[in-house]
């Protein structure tokens, strides 16, 4: 019992360097200040009026307590203050907070603006929200919680911080890493239940449904034998992820098939921030350490460090 | 704690998307898939009424962190989607057709979201609204309008062979909404 206990602790508290850290600060600054800049035209038309009030309404029925634009929208009314000028100033807020995590200025407290300002946003605007929304709640949630600041942030030049508990910054990774496992299980795993992945028409649809019809189907239809192999390809890359990415043996191959994968979904079907922001997170889950694999096996032994 | 909710909440909507189907699993599991997602919901505190402080203190952690629903995207099939027209009726007669627009790429892929959940709610008010709220803000770019007609339809996609004999994306009509100057409530056109 002590030795499961033993192990236990060993894997959910690795010894590890703050350099994933810096990459999900920076990759989620960059996240941030690329959505925020990609909705500057349509911020207000997308998030104000009927719309905002009844995607509120129904999150109310979900929990009371969850942040929303509507708080803001609704205090400032009392001052005089117009929607419109509240959404702005929350868009350029979340934008600001985005450069600060990008540099690493106040580290902690842009992390925790930056993902209550998003989660205001996403839930403020669910009818238009979609997943890339619920992968940077979960990203900037992480790092709010993760002991910043890294030594790669201006906060660290500027104030000489200490160095932070190595087992802590493992546990904050380890928990990156068990969710990403968790999220790719499953996504294959649907994936696996649906006959157009293992036949390709699910491939040729997500490629010519607008608006991810990026490429002229004209030419995707050149293609149509390979949809079958893509759709496998996928279906079974997400679903053995939790296997092989934890193997020090395989995790360079499935890390580099993964980012391929999210670069593929970027470019061919116009999804950039998803592809951006699912690389930002399995690199820095993943990625710190891939280089000197003699150091990087990741298992349940007890002081086993990733470097 | 955080590992079990992510895992039941994912659990919750694999059994949710074999329960509703098709799958390439055989009908039992469709009927098991059912009873075990209901059970697996009230377990999860989420049969208990919206009020509850359970319930409801759950929620709100799952939302904060951002772990409310599963990962089964365009998955086990990619649904077909939606498209709504606007057609503008101007005092001289003269009728001119608008999509809804927006200026970016990226707020193109939320309204193509937004569509979504408009031709796929099965409550009419919301659909109305969420609707309404569209043609509003064309009637903002064309205030000379007399009345818009919104025409919901979901498309079909030809197969990659269907694609190859000329066969193109077609759509199937499912409801049209009136709107007019007067803020009366949309006469509604069902398919």
């Amino acid at each position: 019992m002590q030795s499961v206990k033993t192990r236990l602790f060993g894997f959910l508290f690795p010894p590890s360097t703050d350099t994933w850290l810096a990459v999900l600060r920076v990759g989620l600054g960059l996240q941030v200040t690329i959505y925020s800049l990609s909705l500057r035209s349509d911020w207000i038309s997308l998030l104000s009026g009927t719309a905002r009030k009844v995607a509120e309404a129904l999150l109310s029925l979900e929990s009371h307590f969850v942040p929303r634009l509507g708080w803001f929208v609704a205090s400032a009314a009392q001052l005089g203050i117009h929607e419109e000028a509240v959404l702005f100033l929350a868009w350029a807020c979340l934008l600001a907070v985005g450069c600060g995590l990008v540099v690493g200025v106040a580290s902690r407290f842009s992390a925790i603006a930056a993902w209550f300002l998003h989660l205001c946003a996403a839930k403020t605007g669910g009818f238009v929200s979609y997943g890339m929304d619920n992968f940077l709640t979960i990203g900037l949630f992480y790092l709010m919680l993760s002991p910043l600041p890294d030594r790669y942030s201006l906060d660290w030049r500027l104030r000489k911080s200490q160095p932070k508990d190595p087992q802590l910054l493992g546990f904050w990774r380890r928990v990156l890493q068990l969710h990403l496992s968790i999220i790719y299980f499953f996504s294959g795993l649907t994936k696996c239940l649906g006959a157009g992945w293992w036949n390709g028409s699910s491939v040729w649809r997500a490629l010519i449904r607008p608006p991810f019809n990026i490429v002229d189907p004209e030419i995707l239809v050149r293609w149509k034998y390979l949809f079958p192999v893509a759709g496998i390809f996928i279906s079974l890359l997400e679903i053995t992820c939790p296997f092989f990415i934890w193997n020090s043996k395989t995790r360079k191959i499935w890390l580099i098939c993964i980012c391929a994968m999210h670069v593929g979904i970027g470019v061919t079907m116009g999804m950039y921030l998803f592809a951006l922001i699912m690389i930002v997170l399995n690199v820095a889950a993943f990625g710190p350490g891939l280089m000197r694999t003699e150091h990087a096996r990741i298992s349940f032994r007890p002081h086993e460090i990733i470097l | 704690m955080q590992f079990l909710l992510i895992l039941s909440f994912s659990c919750r909507d694999t059994l949710r998307v074999v329960a509703e189907g098709p799958t390439i699993l055989p009908v039992f599991f469709k009927n098991f898939s059912q009873k075990a997602e209901t059970a697996l919901s009230a377990t999860l505190g989420q049969k208990l009424p919206a009020s509850n402080p359970v319930r409801e203190a759950l929620n709100t952690y799952l939302q904060l962190a951002g772990i409310e629903a599963g990962y089964g995207y365009f998955a086990p099939n990619v649904p077909a989607g939606y498209r709504l027209v606007f057609e503008l009726q101007y005092p001289d007669g003269r009728v001119e057709y608008e999509l809804p627009s927006v200026s970016s790429a990226a707020a193109g892929l939320r309204i193509a979201g937004l569509l979504d959940s408009i031709g796929r709610t099965p409550y009419d008010a919301l659909r109305e609204i969420l609707v309404r709220t569209l043609a509003q803000s064309v009637w903002r770019e064309h205030p000379d309008v007399e009345s818009v007609r919104a025409i919901l339809g979901s498309s079909r996609l030809p197969t990659a062979r269907e694609f190859k004999e000329g066969k193109r994306e077609s759509y199937e009509f499912l409801y049209a909404y009136d709107f007019s100057l007067d803020n009366a409530p949309a006469k509604t056109n069902h398919h």
